[in-house]
């Protein structure tokens, strides 16, 4: 059985009928969560890709740019965590007036860099802005799926009555994983946080949802950070760098990515996931008036664009200046769709470490 | 395959007459990001979705072009 076969039947396992579904769906009006705001932020330190070609040889900035799509991306200073990232784009949603942290009643915190083992960041960050403490909050560790996953949680604690309003928060500092002679990884990611709200409403079309999910934990070395957890404590072996065939150095507590094998998986699982969504959403592609995929560089997105077939005008690319920031990059790239309130259709995959993916529709704009 | 020999040409950034079935992968930059870009380039001309493993193994590139039945059959 081929990889690409493998991914689908996994799709088809994952997609069980467990989402709200827009195809059939009545005139009864039901509670759905909608996205009605959203806001980022990126650290002050930039890292250049004139400053990448100082360091790397045979990596010229012009290459750098034509492989990526990347110019610049924010680093996050040595004090500077995921929680301190998300505290500042939370604030920035909050300054948009919509609502203030009274209003929040779920707090959903995303992230793979977290600032301790325990306690949970979500409680830190429940103080820190000033939240309620009457409201749940939880972390969930995924990658680049992570957003699609966190409107999934926010549409079941919606839909099912237990909040109204959910902050949907991801925020991540890969910048600290990764070994600075790492060209591959270093030029891709950088480091970001975006606060995503998602309000209760009536309405007899769900405005998020469906939903199609799927997991492939065969590809957990794929994209991995071997050591420092429980199975590989850090000792002093752990530490140490080693060069690899291309060049690149990390050590073993440094973040590596088998690109090849991303590439495969990427090219297999997005289309498929796409085709599945379709299906259940009862629509063509045409039907959506925009596609926001993970932004994990140019050149997967622009083989992903052109495996899809989805027009230019319809499809949005929003890493140049900000680069790879993991479950950041999808509300990034639709916070502009979001704040300028027109209703639209769009379609959403974020994919990545885990292997771990999914896809929605939401309908953005006040119905 | 003359499609996926002008890719590999540029891949490796070289005019398309100097790649053909015997042309040596190891003597042009056949590093982890022509492998990524073999990998999608294969996608796009065949369909097939090539394993990095496998294509980090060729050594000319008449062993990609014997991995594409390969992996149609599997």
């Amino acid at each position: 059985m081929s990889r690409h076969i493998m991914v689908n039947r996994s799709l088809e396992v994952g997609a069980l009928d467990t989402q709200p579904r827009v195809e059939g769906a009545s005139a009864t009006v039901g509670t759905s969560g909608r996205i009605v705001a959203i806001a980022h932020h990126l650290p002050k330190q930039v890292l250049s890709n004139d400053a990448l070609a100082a360091i790397y040889p045979g990596w010229p900035t012009d290459k750098i740019l034509d492989k990526t799509g990347i110019e610049t991306r924010h680093i996050a200073g040595p004090d500077e965590t995921a929680v301190d990232l998300a505290e500042a784009a939370a604030r920035a949603l909050f300054a948009q007036g919509r609502v203030g942290p009274d209003d929040i009643d779920y707090l959903l915190f995303c992230t793979q860099t977290p600032d301790h083992v325990l306690p949970t960041s979500a409680c830190i960050l429940q103080q820190r802005l000033g939240l309620r403490t009457d409201i749940g909050a939880l972390d969930f560790n995924l990658g680049c799926s992570g957003f699609v996953y966190g409107l999934s949680l926010a549409q079941a604690l919606i839909a099912s009555g237990q909040a109204r309003r959910v902050l949907l928060l991801t925020a991540d500092t890969y910048s600290k994983l990764i070994h600075p002679m790492d060209r591959g990884v270093r030029s891709l990611f950088g480091d970001g946080a975006a606060a995503t709200l998602i309000e209760a409403t009536e309405t007899a079309t769900p405005a998020l949802g469906p939903f199609v999910f799927g997991t492939d934990g065969a590809g957990a070395g794929n994209l991995i950070v071997p050591a420092g957890g429980f199975r590989q404590p850090r000792t002093e072996a752990t530490g140490v760098a080693h060069e690899d065939a291309s060049g690149n150095l990390r050590s073993a507590e440094h973040l590596f990515m088998n690109g090849a094998a991303i590439m495969t998986f990427t090219l297999g699982a997005v289309p498929a996931a796409v085709d599945q969504l379709l299906t259940r959403a009862g629509a063509a592609l045409e039907d959506f008036d925009a596609v926001v995929l993970h932004q994990a560089s140019a050149f997967i997105l622009d083989r992903l664009r052109a495996k899809l077939a989805i027009p230019e005008d319809r499809f949005v690319v929003a890493l140049r200046d900000r680069g790879n920031t993991v479950s950041s990059t999808i509300p990034m790239a639709l916070e502009p769709l979001v704040r300028d309130g027109r209703a639209r259709r769009v379609l959403l995959v974020g994919f990545g470490v885990g292997y771990s993916w999914a896809a929605a529709q939401a309908l953005l704009g006040e119905p | 395959m003359q499609n996926l020999y002008a890719g590999l040409a540029e891949i490796f950034e070289i005019d398309a007459s100097e790649v053909g079935p015997d042309t040596v992968l190891a003597n042009h930059n056949w590093d982890s990001l022509a492998i990524v870009s073999t990998i999608a380039l294969v996608d796009e001309i065949c369909g097939e979705l090539l394993d990095g493993a496998a294509l980090n193994a060729c050594v000319t590139a008449s062993d990609i072009v014997a991995l594409i039945p390969q992996a149609k059959a599997a």
